[in-house]
């Protein structure tokens, strides 16, 4: 055998002409634009598409190591089996540490590639330029990345098939979420790179205008589109098969996506009021660097080690590379906003805190301040630890208590703000405006009490959830009303879509968090139990075999209906129990079903465990209709006023009600 | 970054134009600076080595632990004052307890010549093994010392087991003197069991 | 504005206080029922970090370890002396602080609570501050500085805005 395989070979061939070419590139466009050279400005769009070809046949070698199963490369002996079946072989890619940095690259590589087209007739601007030189020099890191401390074309040794080859954790061979979670999550988290980069762009121009904000308002939208509908999948995935009946834990990876969650969304509104009247300008870069930035914080903590979590790939050689860009990037960036930070000064005043503009900077606050608590909860255990050398743990019961009051005043909030005229706003004016709206939130909170519901923070969430899903609504009937479909469409109106889909969320937590019931039975063939208002019979006890797996699965009949077979296998190569839930879904509430180990089919008798959880599907239903309001988001509405336009004058009136 | 609003307020102030920026992102920079070292100089992962571990069992009387054997004797641990006794908390499923087995079997060997004086070693099974792996394993593997069932967890709480194998030598007062986490080999395991002899003896 | 305008002044909107206040004050005080031994369990086990498996609780894990607490939290709930704080404190005890995932509110500790109210105070002043300032210079004549945003601003205008 050779001493590397000819995967290998063209694995790291492409990796070093991806580096290559990011690197040139990089240098050739910043010495252009320095230098105002228009030719070699030009020259910056093959060297993009290089560091394209270079990442996309990285993973495309991987994917065909993978497929042909090639044991010289480590990567493949530490993903990949014979026995795995094809789907969860291709999704072993990024199934380790080594290939899931192959996946960033990719999709940062595709992100650099599409800014370069798109703006390729304007990269005299040295804004786009160093926007795109920005662009390169963090895909020169990732490709360093791949080919130094995560190297995923490593040469394997002879595998010794005892201990190797045998295939990806059990946990990710086990529902087809896998397919879509980790890209559609990672096309969120390099999503932003675009925006972090155009206001990296900005800071070092100087530019004081809002072209740069232009430039990536949109961006930042499919970004932030995608990491939500990301993360709701991770939710979704972790209630499909973790089997213990939640679907967030507060997990130091969870967080980890959920605090660029958090700044980004604080991003994506206040940005408007800098559009609408130029203010808050610091600010919002400072949001873009802080969400880049928490990107890398976050897999810096989940991919080194430091933090512990059932996510995390420890490997101990990455992390200091990725403390170390996350430093070069906090540094060069508060060096430009302290160089550049009074430049921007604005020329705008908020008139009055109750006005949309004074609502956007309390909800900047709150999402500020909750983004804070996530991160010190997440480090407060490593804080401990270096100053007084002792273990301790921060887990869900601290953030469940500081999150509560934090998602009710949101809530609150998302029930004013979109109400609210910009610049001011009398008292009779929202008095006449929330009239129905408030009513919503009566309307909720009856019927969650003739429901049953009971208990005052959950009460309470359904309430301000009525009132803000009141809110939503009248926007959208007003805006259908005037304009038909296209009421639907724009920044404005899709956002209110995004809101109703967040309500349902808060809705789908608050209920599943404060009502779910659980209880457990040892059941014998043929038994019958009772619970929460349901029949459970246990049908059989039977044994199951696939390629990767043995198992057994109970058949349980709710009600007399078709069974459930909720189930345990053992992944006899790893030596893995992983249990399998079976779900019957309702509008209201959810079964689920878990197996408990100790069950046996030579007697017939189940452990069976029984969740009842209700309102969960609201989580699904809410995040795909975050996913469509961020495409109705995108579309350009009814003619709007430039955002760049100076608005020192009033707006008229009739203006105010639908922006 | 929380109160960044704060800081905002007087950039936006037209009147007097300072410059605050820089002030800013100094104390950002400060706040962050703090959160690097923390970062960096956090050891990272756990580390699995094995050795001798603290326990609040430790210089105090062992839990109570009753329970039968896989041979369907009662075992009682408070029976046993008067012996040296080493539990040692196993797993069939966990790869360093089957590594761990030919140590303790040679562990045994060496004690016998103790005669009476030599410590007794008993298996208790982790919650939920196995019980016919388990037989299977010993039947293979050899050792012929009492395997104590834990059919509800409770020793394993008890004695705050988080991860087998975990190895306690108990006193001949019934006093937990020694934990160990992880693998151990026979020689190491005799010469803990000696040293706590030797100090037994001085007091 | 609209037909209902009369009804949206004071009637309407001390009709609906009344409304909210009381289903709230109903719904949140009525008896929901005791908690099943099931329930108690779950509670004390999310109250519980696995001491082995990283990040995941008590409650959630699928390790033996946790598996046997959560048996010997059943047990003492069953046996119906213990409080929930005296299980957790004696699991807690017999396996070290990092299994208590309710940080301690003393000693360094309590600095993981403190942080968060500061910061909410602070965030609330800073905010009552900066609209108080806002409000106070919003009289103020545009200075040269604030002439040369806004051209710069128009000058921009002639950039095609639209990615």
């Amino acid at each position: 055998m050779l001493a590397e395989g000819v995967n290998g070979l063209f694995g790291h061939t492409a990796l070093i002409i991806g580096l290559a070419a990011s690197v040139f590139g990089a240098g050739a466009l910043a010495t252009a634009t320095l230098l105002k050279d228009q030719r070699l400005v030009r020259t910056v769009q093959a060297y993009v598409m290089v560091a394209l070809i270079g990442a996309v046949l990285a993973v495309v070698v991987m994917q065909r190591a993978l497929i042909t199963r090639d044991w010289s490369i480590a990567y493949v002996q530490k993903v990949g089996s014979y026995d795995t079946p094809p789907l969860f072989n291709f999704t072993a890619l990024w199934s380790a540490l080594e290939g899931s940095i192959l996946l960033w690259l990719l999709l940062l590589a595709i992100y650099t590639f599409i800014v370069a087209r798109r703006y390729r007739d304007r990269m005299s601007d040295p804004l786009v330029a160093w926007a795109l030189v920005t662009m390169l020099v963090v895909s020169a890191f990732f490709f360093f990345l791949a080919l130094g401390p995560t190297d995923a074309f490593q040469a394997g040794g002879v595998p010794n098939f005892d201990q190797c080859c045998k295939g990806p954790n059990p946990l990710l061979q086990n529902h087809v979420l896998v397919l879509f979670h980790p890209p559609i999550l990672y096309l969120g988290y390099v999503g932003f790179t675009v925006p972090f980069a155009f206001a990296i762009g900005a800071l070092i121009t100087g530019r004081v205008g809002e072209g740069w904000l232009m430039e990536t308002r949109r961006w930042a939208l499919f970004a932030w589109g995608f990491l939500t509908l990301g993360i709701i999948l991770g939710s979704w995935w972790s209630y499909e098969v973790l089997g213990w009946g939640g679907v967030w834990a507060w997990d130091p990876v969870e967080n980890a996506s959920f605090l660029p969650w958090l700044t980004g969304t604080a991003y994506i509104h206040s940005v408007l009021v800098q559009e609408r009247r130029g203010m808050l300008r610091v600010w919002n870069l400072s949001l873009l660097v802080a969400t880049f930035s928490l990107t890398i914080l976050g897999t810096f903590l989940t991919r080194s080690g430091v933090v512990n979590s059932v996510h995390a790939f420890s490997d101990g050689t990455i992390g200091p590379y990725l403390l170390g860009f996350f430093g070069v990037i906090v540094v060069v960036s508060l060096g430009l906003i302290a160089w550049r930070g009074d430049r921007l000064r604005s020329p705008g005043a908020i008139d009055s805190p109750i006005s949309r503009e004074g609502a956007f900077l309390a909800n900047n606050v709150v999402f500020s301040l909750f983004a804070f608590i996530i991160l010190l909860g997440t480090v407060f255990p490593l804080i401990v630890e270096a100053k007084e050398d002792r273990q301790i743990a921060v887990g869900s019961p601290f953030f469940d208590t500081l999150g509560q009051p934090i998602g009710i005043v949101l809530l609150f909030l998302m029930a004013i703000a979109p109400v609210l005229p910009w610049r001011k706003a009398g008292m009779e004016l929202l008095r006449d405006r929330l009239f129905w709206p408030a009513w919503c939130s009566a309307a909720a909170l009856a019927i969650a009490v003739i429901f049953g519901a009971t208990d005052f923070a959950p009460l309470l969430a359904f309430t301000l959830a009525g009132f803000a899903g009141g809110s939503a609504m009248r926007q959208l009937v007003l805006a259908t009303r005037r304009q038909g479909y296209r009421g639907l469409l724009g920044r404005a109106n899709g956002g209110m879509v995004v809101h109703i889909g967040i309500i349902l969320i808060a809705v789908g937590l608050a209920a599943s968090n404060s009502y779910t019931r659980a209880g457990e039975f040892t059941m014998v063939k043929g038994d019958t139990v009772q619970f929460a208002g349901h029949q459970f019979e246990l049908v059989d006890v039977v044994e199951f075999e696939n390629p990767t797996s043995v198992g057994i699965k109970a058949l349980v009949s709710i009600d007399g209906g078709q069974p459930y077979a909720p189930a345990i296998s053992k992944f006899t190569a790893q030596g893995m129990d992983v249990s399998t839930p079976s779900v019957k879904t309702g509008l209201f509430k959810d079964i689920y079903l878990t197996l408990g180990n100790g069950s046996k089919p030579s007697t017939g008798t189940a452990k069976l465990k029984i969740f009842i959880k209700p309102m969960i599907v609201w989580l699904w239903v809410g995040g795909l209709l975050c996913a469509a309001g961020t495409i109705l988001a995108a579309f350009p509405g009814k003619h709007r006023r430039r955002p760049t336009d100076p608005v020192s004058a009033p707006v008229p009136l009739d203006e105010v009600a639908d922006v | 970054m929380s109160d960044a609003p704060v800081t905002e307020a007087p950039a936006e102030q037209p009147a007097k134009p300072r410059r605050l920026a820089p002030v800013i992102s100094l104390v950002v920079a400060a706040v962050l600076g703090a959160l690097f070292w923390v970062l960096a100089s956090s050891a990272s992962g756990p580390t699995d080595e094995s050795g001798v571990i603290e326990s609040p069992l430790l210089g105090r009387p062992a839990p109570a632990l009753r329970s039968t054997t896989l041979d369907e004797e009662p075992f009682d641990l408070a029976r046993r004052k008067g012996s040296w006794v080493v539990l040692n908390f196993f797993n069939s499923t966990c790869a360093p307890c089957r590594a761990e087995h030919p140590a303790l079997v040679e562990f045994t060997e060496q004690q016998a010549s103790f005669g009476d004086e030599g410590a007794e070693l008993y298996t208790v099974l982790q919650y939920l093994d196995d019980v016919n792996n388990v037989k299977a394993f010993f039947l293979n593997r050899g050792g012929d010392w009492p395997i104590v069932r834990d059919d509800d967890g409770t020793i394993n709480v008890a004695f705050g087991v988080a991860q087998v194998p975990e190895t306690f030598i108990i006193n001949p007062n019934g006093e937990v003197v020694v934990r160990w986490a992880g693998q151990i080999d026979a020689n190491t395991l005799s010469q803990l069991v000696q040293q706590q002899r030797d100090l037994f003896g001085a007091t | 504005m609209s037909r209902t305008s009369s009804l949206k002044r004071w009637p309407g909107w001390v009709l609906l206080l009344f409304v909210v206040v009381g289903f709230l004050v109903y719904g949140s005080t009525r008896d929901a029922g005791a908690r099943t031994p099931e329930e108690r369990v779950e509670e004390i086990a999310k109250r519980l970090a696995c001491p082995v498996c990283d990040g995941e609780s008590v409650y959630e894990s699928a390790n033996p370890a946790s598996a046997a607490i959560r048996q010997e939290i059943k047990a003492q709930v069953s046996s119906g002396v213990a409080t929930d704080d005296d299980i957790v404190a004696y699991i807690v005890q017999q396996f070290g602080a990092q299994t208590q995932l309710v940080p301690k509110a003393s000693g360094f500790e309590s600095l993981v609570w403190v942080l968060p109210a500061v910061a909410f105070v602070c965030a609330g002043v800073g905010l009552f501050f900066a609209f108080r300032r806002w409000r106070t210079t919003i009289d103020t004549v545009p200075d040269d500085a604030d002439r040369a945003l806004v051209d710069a601003a128009l000058a921009e205008q002639d950039e095609p805005d639209e990615p």
